[in-house]
């Protein structure tokens, strides 16, 4: 019977291939399943830029890669030390460069059990045990205020004789390791995988408008592994590296003060131009360039270019402005909404909703209602990051649609005497609003309502609350971005609301007129780093909430506060020298950053940022 | 139990010749060309990108330096004693410009049919010309471009049973080479050796149309092990920038 069975099976084994193969004009693609297999360990094959994927890249080695003028001032001030700081010790790669990093793959797909349709394929890689996954069900793309990790997310389809996958939410990264050459934030990436027997390629194609002309186009070469090589773990904890170095150091290069910029051409008797002028480095024209390329022009390549108005930010816009508030859930019962001026954090439970700041209050019904979509409990407590109109325009009527059960009823509703703030006068129809004092003393001075200011206030370090289960603390952050910023921590869900201390759109707010400093930004930015810890790699673990942008994790934070120290430091450097503020401006000590956070119109130009971090350094008022 | 067995594999066995027959097997068919039966449009203007090995192609690196080749000790010892002025006396400046290491150089690619059989690639560095034969031409190879034969592949034909795919690679095996160089500053191939190459060509969303060619040199004379890489290019509107150019030593 046993043997009936069998064939049985084999007969209708047999069927199917045939069934399959009378049918060529319908892709098998189509039908759920995949055109060719990608499955199994495949091993890197390193005839190709070894220098790069074994030792390590050059310094001053950029050529091949069509940098503009931004990605190439970014790589000339990386100092590759900079790894020993404690936060960039463990990150992963970023997923064009994992892909031609020296160790295994390991390839296997995903299938829905029921239909058997593949749902995603995994890749595995040794070095920082990079996991990815490729989504080949159609799901779309998350919204621009998603998280970005090292890998990025991404969506495949089978195309022609390829795979081709398509990733956006990358984290910044190195798109060459080991000198600095940099790849943002606003990089996507479509990648086509080709099999030719027991050889797979894989074509990168990155397109990065922060800091490159054209899409930078590689392609890396594997051969099958018949079994299993085994290793497949990275283990990496970080650790002190430099002992004593004070946390507001980063390592890094002033423009034009590389001291090993000529290293790589002198050695192989190149033209100093040769490995910095950006695009055209991959093309045949390249000698006929050089041909042109005088000394001074290769020399003048090493700073920003004089004379230039400063670039803009080329980053996609990371808030909705399409009327909606929309809710990103962040983690179990933690949520960020994202379309009415700055982020909003809200925190849901049986005792009621916690609510880190309101919005610029022009979108507040529909702050509303996208809580009430999250919970039918009301709002108890709101709590300020600053007193910045971006995040307190809403809280009048946040608070107004509240109630704070806590206090009806309580010594402190009969003894508050009326008209203070208008708020323990009838807790019921009120949330209570928390923030550091100035907050309070800002507002009031700015001539808003009673009813739009916190009254529940604290003056020192510290301010703690457990609400819904979870400990929640407040760090104040004295002359941040003002004087009343504070980080705000949820401790079981860790998430940190950072207000505009952090944001991923722009360049630190640092409102010196109402109390904010350079040195007090790079201090909180460093508070924020004292309290996260990520999960793996370098990323993910404790959830940053920036004041404008996307959610971010420490990666984003660190990157963030080494750009306001090296602009501090370029500030500084300049003043020892005797600079006024114009010369500074003049000088673009922002310009390998402008095209990611750059505005020279707007609220907050870059000529206002420069000009606050000169001003702040000068303890001008 | 038998005879339900017996009854469904001659079901199979009858099912499958009749899918046969209608699929024209075993009786005459209208020939189709490589040409028509192309899967993918190679044809057009390329130009090279040259991002990966960059110093090594873009420029002669100097004499012994040959990074990662997996070279044989009589490699090493031509290419230790490379000498381009030796290369110009005796008219061989075209060394770096064969099969197997044309297409690393910096250059512009002409990729069309020469008649329904044949596909022909130009390249303006050295003013060189590869002939991908499809059908069978009796040749004797010896130059610097030796001699190609070519075939549509298609990865799903790895795996049988699934039709053809949706597109396709042209595989060129190249044998019959004048020796010649895999990199210009004298790293030998002999004419013992063998290259094969996919050409792929990849449309990116909203963008370039590239073509990579992953080449695979096998020398038993100089090579330990194969030569693997892999090589881009753009596809170029602009024909004015086509620049042929003479063979150069150094």
């Amino acid at each position: 019977m046993r043997s009936a069975r069998g064939l049985v099976g084999a007969a209708l084994c047999a069927l199917g291939v045939t069934l399959t193969g009378q049918a060529p004009e319908i892709p098998s693609a189509t039908l759920g399943q995949p055109p060719f297999d990608l499955s199994g360990y495949w091993t890197p094959v390193l005839h190709e830029d070894f220098m790069e994927r074994g030792p390590g890249s050059e310094i001053a080695d950029y050529g091949g890669f069509p940098l503009n003028e931004a990605g190439r001032l970014w790589a000339l001030s990386y100092d590759p030390s900079r790894v020993t700081l404690r936060h960039h010790q463990c990150e992963a790669y970023v997923t064009p460069y994992q892909m031609r990093a020296l160790g295994n793959f390991r390839i296997w797909e995903e299938r829905d059990p029921h239909t058997q349709r593949l749902v995603a394929i995994h890749l595995w890689a040794q070095t920082t045990e990079g996991h990815r996954v490729i989504w080949m069900d159609g799901r779309p793309h998350p919204p621009a205020w998603a998280p970005h990790t090292f890998r990025g997310f991404s969506t495949g389809t089978f195309t022609g004789n390829g795979l081709m996958v398509q990733t956006s939410h990358m984290k910044s990264g190195a798109l060459r390791r080991g000198n600095g050459v940099p790849q943002s934030d606003q990089a996507t990436l479509t990648e086509f995988f080709v099999r030719h027997g027991d050889r797979l390629t894989n074509v990168t194609v990155v397109s990065d408008p922060v800091f490159l002309s054209e899409p930078m186009v590689r392609s890396s070469d594997y051969y099958r592994q018949p079994v299993d090589p085994g290793a497949w773990l990275y283990a990496c904890d970080d650790g002190e590296q430099i002992l004593d170095r004070p946390d507001d150091s980063v390592p890094h290069y002033l423009f034009g003060k590389q001291p090993f910029v000529r290293e790589f051409a002198t050695r192989y008797k190149l033209p100093l131009a040769a490995a910095l002028l950006g695009g055209v480095t991959m093309y045949p024209e390249l000698g006929a360039r050089l041909r042109t390329t005088s000394d001074a022009d290769a020399n003048a390549l090493l700073a920003p270019a004089a004379g230039h108005t400063a670039e803009t930010s080329r980053a996609v816009d990371r808030e909705p402005r399409d009327g909606s508030v929309h809710v990103l859930p962040i983690r179990e019962n933690v949520y960020m909404l994202v379309g009415d001026g700055g982020n909003i954090v809200v925190q849901t439970g049986d005792q009621g909703t916690f609510v880190v700041d309101t919005g610029a209050g022009t979108l507040t019904d529909n702050v509303l209602a996208a809580i009430r979509t999250l919970t039918t409990h009301p709002i108890q407590f709101i709590a300020n990051t600053s007193f910045r109109r971006e995040h307190t325009g809403g809280n009048a009527r946040l608070a107004a649609a509240g109630q704070d059960p806590s206090l009806p009823g309580s010594f402190f509703v009969q003894a508050a005497p009326r008209g203070v703030t208008g708020f323990f006068t009838d807790p019921s129809s009120h949330a209570t609003m928390m923030a550091h004092v100035n907050v309070q003393v800002r507002l009031q001075a700015a001539g808003v309502a009673a009813a739009g200011v916190p009254a529940d206030t604290y003056l020192e370090d510290r301010r703690r609350k457990f609400h819904n289960g979870e400990a929640i603390e407040f760090f104040y952050q004295p002359n941040a971005i003002t004087d009343g910023d504070s980080l705000i921590h949820f401790r079981r869900t860790d998430v940190i609301a950072a207000g505009d201390i952090f944001t991923t759109t722009q360049y630190p707010v640092i409102d010196i007129k109402n109390g904010g400093s350079i040195q007090g930004e790079i201090r909180a930015l460093n508070e924020i780093l004292k309290k996260t810890v990520y999960r793996h790699q370098g990323e993910e673990g404790t959830y940053v909430v920036p004041g404008h942008g996307y959610l971010a994790d420490e990666h984003e934070v660190v990157e963030y506060r080494d750009m306001v120290v090296i602009v501090r430091d370029r500030v500084k450097a300049m003043i020892d020298g005797g600079a006024t503020v114009q010369q500074v401006k003049a000088a673009r000590v922002t310009a390998d950053y402008d095209t990611q956070y750059g505005a020279n119109t707007g609220a907050w130009t870059t000529e206002m940022f420069v000009e606050a971090v000169y001003n702040s350094l000068k303890n001008i008022r | 139990m038998q005879r339900i067995i017996v009854t469904m594999v001659a079901a199979v066995v009858l099912f499958h010749a009749h899918v046969e027959a209608q699929r024209g097997r075993g009786g005459p068919t209208a020939a189709v060309t490589p040409r028509a039966a192309a899967p993918v449009d190679l044809t057009g203007q390329w130009v090279s990108l040259i991002t990966e090995d960059w110093r090594y192609r873009q420029f002669t690196p100097p004499k012994g330096d040959y990074g990662i080749l997996p070279l044989l000790p009589a490699a090493r010892k031509i290419a230790d004693s490379w000498d381009p002025s030796r290369d110009e006396a005796a008219g061989e400046q075209c060394k770096a410009y064969g099969a197997a290491g044309l297409l690393r150089l910096p250059t512009r690619l002409r990729l069309a049919w020469q008649d329904d059989t044949t596909l022909k690639l130009e390249a303006d560095a050295g003013t060189q010309t590869r002939m991908f034969r499809f059908a069978s031409t009796p040749t004797d190879g010896g130059d610097w471009q030796g001699v190609s034969t070519a075939s549509w592949d298609s990865a799903r034909a790895v795996f049988a049973g699934r039709g053809p795919a949706p597109g396709g690679s042209l595989k060129v095996i190249t044998t019959k080479m004048r020796p010649g160089y895999l990199a210009r500053n004298g790293v030998p191939y002999s004419a013992n050796a063998m290259l094969t190459e996919y050409f792929d060509r990849f449309d990116v969303p909203g963008g370039d149309a590239l073509i990579v060619v992953t080449s695979e040199v096998v020398d038993p004379d100089y090579l330990a092990t194969p030569y693997w890489t892999s090589q881009q290019f753009k596809r170029e509107t602009d024909l004015s920038r086509w620049h042929p150019t003479p063979c150069a030593a150094r």
